[in-house]
């Protein structure tokens, strides 16, 4: 996967270089510093313990937290962050344009150093998505200890060890960089800007972050900290090896962290393009910035307990030692003044993505831009000064208390101003429910629950009342579920088709959304009885009268467990079989979507013009920026892109050959761009998204920017959808020939015209042009062998699941196997029998905008494997029989493959009652 | 979409369009003052520490150490140690001042190199100080809170110094910066101001009040 297109881009990349040596190199490299690097620290240790007298020299925890420091560094400078630095600092000439780690041409240069944000964001993306399944399976064991009400996988320690892993895995190693993720890849477009503000820097913040993580992930070999995530001293510090590693990672990944806020902050404030003020930026780089200022001013607190507590562990101090003059509270309010913070951390680019989402999705402006904007900054600002809520029965100075209160209670009003802005979007907006926006709605509701227990717990009384019970853990997976997660998966469904070029599988999208959404409230709704009812948390076993609604719980975790695999699939398998993307499927308005998918190399090929707000959906002629591309002819002037849209209201006619011809023709004009609407008025929905999408794929793959919608009405609610909210200079309209269409006979031209006041054009497309739609380039080319199965709407269900999962283009072979000679008239009579049916078949395929062939042979289904593999070069082979039909046998399915070769054959089973529907008009 | 070669828009020719500014702030001194900021608060962290172990245990001030005596610190030496790093400050200044007011690049060497061997003056006293004082970081929290502060302390310096070191060799090797261009420079500096302002507070609430 390349992370530019090969369109709007340098073709050949005529200077731009990738560094030569493999990815060996850099990981030997890597190997070779860190291990020896690790020898040397603990030789170092040693001689300073003798030199010092320092008994026993042998004081496992100190070798292992200064190795653990200085692997990490050294395995930075090994696998290349500093060659450039170190070049710079040893006095020698380095050009600060080197590009020669930018960008990827193969998956291999997403497995070393590179400084593209593209590059990164997808690094990050990947590394948190394994780090959540990880976080994901303790989850699923915490569940399954607590399944039953006694010990039930494990011992106490263990458990202990499982949920202080589970949290610490999600937050440092899931939520906090999936942000770092969705932000590095997005930002810099979104603001109009090449790159991050210290592309250097950021490889550097992301190659910090692996060995953070993987420490962290490592302890539960040496025995898991077992004093969960919060760490509290004294506990804390009885901990063994794993501890170590926990206070180590939390350093590392801390400060690769604080390097990346500081990039983001750099970028925010210095690189946005020229007409981008502060009150044009999306809300994303808002929630994002100042995210990244609670980054730069919390984090170091979180490392300055850290630090402490490993002092006492391991040097002996006594900070947190009441009979040597220490003070235990004191680690709490340290840990809590960053790690309050830490929730809005962990939840602000969060906001932002939703405010992105929901006015996308909804048509409509933000409501409240600046409200929502200010009361980010109110909610980072207020976050400084509420952490002693945590604190409520921890014996701290009785005084602090109702002021935190108060202070708890306030914060709530802010994020209640979000919850309004969007409700406020959201009212009367026209709404598509796509996976993004699933996935807000879903946060929305359920994010609320958590914020409104966050309340009830701010008050002194209910918190004394519930503290250390389940109230607790259903309040905190709420916000952290119910709120990062879902924002994190909205956010990746949402820019998917940027990142990748491809559309994901939305079937899936939407069956992942709800298995979560009922899995999650499944899950932790019921923790809020259980916590009211006095089920304590952090211990593995409880009373009885629980048992029922804990066996409840873990079987809805389960179900989470499979929506997050469901998630993770769909982003793999779509990478593949995904639908080419448009630049903009969402019709969304920020810049990411005025380049195209994935973007180039260095994302604009000129600075684009802010010249608006972000959001001015639903207002025609508003435009948010403005993107220059070289022109076509005129020796490489750059000219502003897109100029003019032209409507296209078609419907079965969508994804022909002649309306993509016409629009292909248009594009090479001039810089046209192309708006689809096609009304639907009561045809099948989900076959007019398909041949949509079909269209559009084609569009993308030539370069033509061109996005559209389903609109529920006939062509002049269509016309109006897009005119409602887009300039739009001219209209194309596709339709059946004169007397075979319906839109003719009703005058569709004149009034189309009159009622837009719009120039028009008609492209004709003849009925059978419409139902054989276009093959798709480079999509997998599928060989479906039939028997009584041919012609049944089972076949045709079977075949469009396959194409909602990537474009395909279907070859239909039905071998007749015939026992009788070829050149009587009974086998002429079946060949016609069979023929027709297979004309039934292609047509209603062409309905779903599949494209599809067919062939009718007198051999047996050996031949017609060997025909399909031989002459359609096929890659696939699914054999779609009737039930009990003639190819329903084991020896058939043996049989295939046995011919095939090592092309794959599936075996599908459908009923072949109902023929398949007709074609439309 | 056909593309034609626009090479010749690039500087240098590397491919790479010319970068996006929207603003005329420096990124480098943006990005150190962000860094001297969180820097601020791991001090604030450590800081806080101490007073809770000052104002919330101790009943008495200095607390008592292990050996039964007030802990007691060489405020007189490190009163002479603090001139130091603060006129490093000054030296830091003068020789950035003779680059960005004349372009005198030896008086910038020269400045570099003073305030890096009165760094490593300030350090060999401190180390000094830490091999006669009399208490381990294993005493009373008192003791890890000293050694906290100053050892985090003492690091800084160190890492400043070294920056100051690799500035050096900036200026002496590749004859980088000038008066129009410093930012790496100016950046490193504002950094050792830093340590030395941290040095100063430290100073007072810990070895004077």
């Amino acid at each position: 996967m390349a992370t530019y297109a090969p369109t709007h881009s340098h073709p050949g990349h005529h200077h731009h270089h990738m560094d030569p040596r493999p990815l060996s190199y850099w990981w030997k490299r890597a190997f070779v510093y860190t291990t020896v690097s690790i020898g040397l620290s603990f030789a170092l240790v040693y001689l300073l313990r003798e030199a010092f007298g320092l008994t026993p020299a042998w004081e496992g925890e100190v070798y292992y937290a200064v190795a653990a420091g200085v692997g990490t560094i050294a395995f930075t400078i090994g696998i290349g962050c500093w060659d450039y630095w170190f070049r710079w600092l040893r006095g020698k000439q380095v050009d600060p344009e080197d590009h020669s780690f930018h960008g990827a041409h193969s998956w291999k240069d997403y497995l070393k150093v590179n400084t593209d944000h593209k590059v990164i964001g997808i690094q990050y993306l990947v590394a948190i998505l394994f780090f959540l399944l990880v976080g994901g399976l303790f989850a699923l064991l915490v569940r399954a200890e607590l399944a039953t009400p006694g010990e039930t996988i494990g011992d106490g320690e263990t458990y202990n060890g499982l949920f202080s892993v589970h949290a610490t895995v999600m937050i440092f190693l899931f939520v906090i960089p999936a942000f770092a993720a969705l932000v590095n890849y997005i930002l810099p477009i979104m603001i109009g800007a090449k790159d991050m503000a210290f592309p250097r820097m950021n490889a550097f913040s992301f190659w910090l972050f692996i060995p953070g993580g993987l420490m962290m992930i490592a302890s539960p070999l040496v025995g898991a900290f077992s004093a969960g995530w919060t760490a509290y001293a004294p506990l804390a510090n009885q901990g063994g090896t794993g501890q170590t590693l926990f206070e180590m990672g939390v350093q590392v990944v801390g400060a690769s962290s604080i390097a990346s806020a500081i990039n983001i902050l750099v970028t925010v404030f210095t690189m946005r393009a020229p007409g981008m003020t502060v009150w044009r930026m999306p809300l994303l780089v808002w929630g994002s910035a100042t995210q990244s200022a609670l980054v730069v001013f919390g984090t170091p607190f979180i490392a300055g307990s850290q630090f402490l507590t490993m002092f006492d562990r391991i040097m002996g101090t006594n900070f947190f030692n009441a009979a040597q003059g220490g003070d235990i509270i004191a680690y709490q309010h340290i840990f809590w003044f960053y790690s309050h913070p830490a929730v809005y951390i962990m939840i602000l680019p969060g906001f932002g993505i939703i405010s992105e989402v929901i006015a996308t999705f909804s048509r409509k402006p933000i409501f409240g831009y600046r409200a929502i904007a200010f009361s980010t900054v109110a909610i980072a600002v207020l976050g400084f000064g509420v952490w002693a809520h945590h604190m409520f029965v921890s014996g701290m100075a009785a005084w602090l208390r109702v002021p935190m209160m108060i202070t708890t209670i306030i914060i709530a009003v802010p994020t209640g101003v979000k919850v309004f802005g969007w409700l406020g979007t959201l009212w009367r907006g026209k709404i598509h429910l796509k996976t993004p926006m699933l996935y807000a709605l879903g946060f929305v509701l359920s994010f609320v629950i958590g914020g409104l227990s966050g309340v009830i717990l701010g008050t002194i009384p209910t918190d004394i009342q519930v503290t250390d019970t389940y109230f607790i853990v259903a309040h905190i997976h709420y916000v952290f579920v119910a709120g990062s997660l879902m924002t994190i998966f909205a956010g990746i469904f949402f820019w998917y088709p940027k990142m990748t070029g491809r559309m994901y599988n939305e079937r899936l999208g939407q069956w992942s959304f709800w298995l979560m959404f009922i899995g999650l409230n499944g899950a932790f709704m019921p923790m809020h009885w259980l916590g009211l009812h006095g089920m304590p948390r952090r211990v593995a076993t409880y009373d009885e009268r629980f048992a029922e609604l804990n066996m409840f719980i873990s079987a809805m975790s389960l179900m989470m467990g499979v929506a997050t695999l469901l998630v993770i699939y769909n982003l793999i398998v779509s990478l593949k079989k995904g639908d080419k993307a448009p630049w903009n499927p969402w019709r969304s308005r920020s810049l990411e979507w005025l380049v195209s998918s994935p973007p180039s190399l260095f994302n604009f090929e000129a600075t684009p013009q802010v010249v608006g707000g972000p959001y001015q959906y639903g207002i025609p002629g508003a435009r948010h920026a403005v993107v220059f591309a070289p022109q076509e002819a005129g020796g490489g002037e750059f000219t502003e892109i897109p100029t003019r849209t032209i409507l296209v209201v078609a419907n079965q006619t969508v994804a022909s050959q002649p309306l993509v011809d016409e629009i292909r023709r248009r594009s090479e004009e001039g810089l046209w761009r192309f708006t689809f609407a096609v009304p639907v008025e009561d045809g099948d929905a989900r076959a007019a998204e398909r041949r949509l999408q079909t269209a559009l794929s084609a569009l993308a793959e030539d370069g033509i920017d061109a996005s559209g919608t389903v609109v529920k009405g006939d062509p002049f609610a269509a016309a109006a959808a897009v005119t409602s909210e887009e300039d739009v200079q001219e209209i194309l309209l596709a339709t059946f020939p004169t007397g075979e269409s319906p839109w003719m006979d009703e005058d569709m031209v004149d009034r189309l015209r009159k009622a837009t006041g719009l120039g028009l054009n008609r492209v004709v497309v003849r009925p059978e042009e419409a139902l054989r739609p276009l093959r798709l380039r480079g999509s997998g080319r599928v060989a479906i062998v039939a028997d009584q199965a041919l012609g049944g709407q089972g076949l045709t269900d079977a075949v469009g699941g396959m194409a909602d999962e990537g474009g395909l283009s279907a070859v239909l072979i039905a071998p007749l196997d015939l026992d009788i000679p070829g050149w009587t008239d009974e086998a002429g009579e079946r060949r016609d029998e069979v023929t027709a049916r297979m004309q039934r078949s292609i047509a209603s395929l062409g309905a779903l905008g599949v494209h599809a062939d067919g062939e009718v042979l007198d051999g047996p289904l050996a031949d017609a494997i060997a025909l399909a593999v031989r002459e359609y070069g096929a890659k696939r082979i699914v054999l779609i029989v009737a039930r009990g039909g003639r190819l329903d046998t084991g020896d058939a399915l043996s049989g295939a493959q046995a011919a095939a070769g090592g092309v794959p054959v599936e075996h599908v089973v459908v009923d072949a009652e109902a023929p398949a529907a007709p074609a439309g008009s | 979409m056909a593309t034609v070669d626009h090479a010749e828009h690039l500087p240098g020719g590397v491919g790479a369009p010319e970068p996006t500014r929207g603003s005329q702030m420096s990124m480098g001194m943006l990005a150190m003052m962000l860094f001297i900021g969180s820097e601020i608060m791991l001090f604030a962290s450590f800081f806080a520490i101490y007073f809770f172990v000052r104002f919330n245990v101790s009943e008495v001030w200095p607390p008592i150490a292990n050996n039964g005596q007030p802990f007691e610190l060489p405020v007189l030496l490190t009163g002479v140690n603090t001139a130091i790093l603060v006129a490093s400050s000054f030296t830091l200044h003068w020789g950035e001042h003779r680059l960005k007011h004349y372009g005198d690049r030896k008086g910038l060497e020269r400045g570099l190199l003073v305030t890096i061997l009165l760094g490593a003056v300030f350090l060999i006293i401190q180390v000094n100080e830490y091999i006669h004082l009399g208490f381990t970081p294993q005493d009373q929290a008192f003791a890890g809170a000293f050694y906290t502060l100053t050892g985090f302390h003492g690091l800084h310096v160190f890492v400043g110094a070294t920056l100051l070191v690799l500035m050096y060799i900036r200026v002496k090797r590749a004859h980088d910066f000038s008066p129009q261009w410093a930012t790496p420079l100016t950046a490193a500096s504002l950094y050792w101001h830093f340590v030395d302002v941290v040095w100063v507070l430290l100073f007072i609430l810990v070895y004077l009040l």
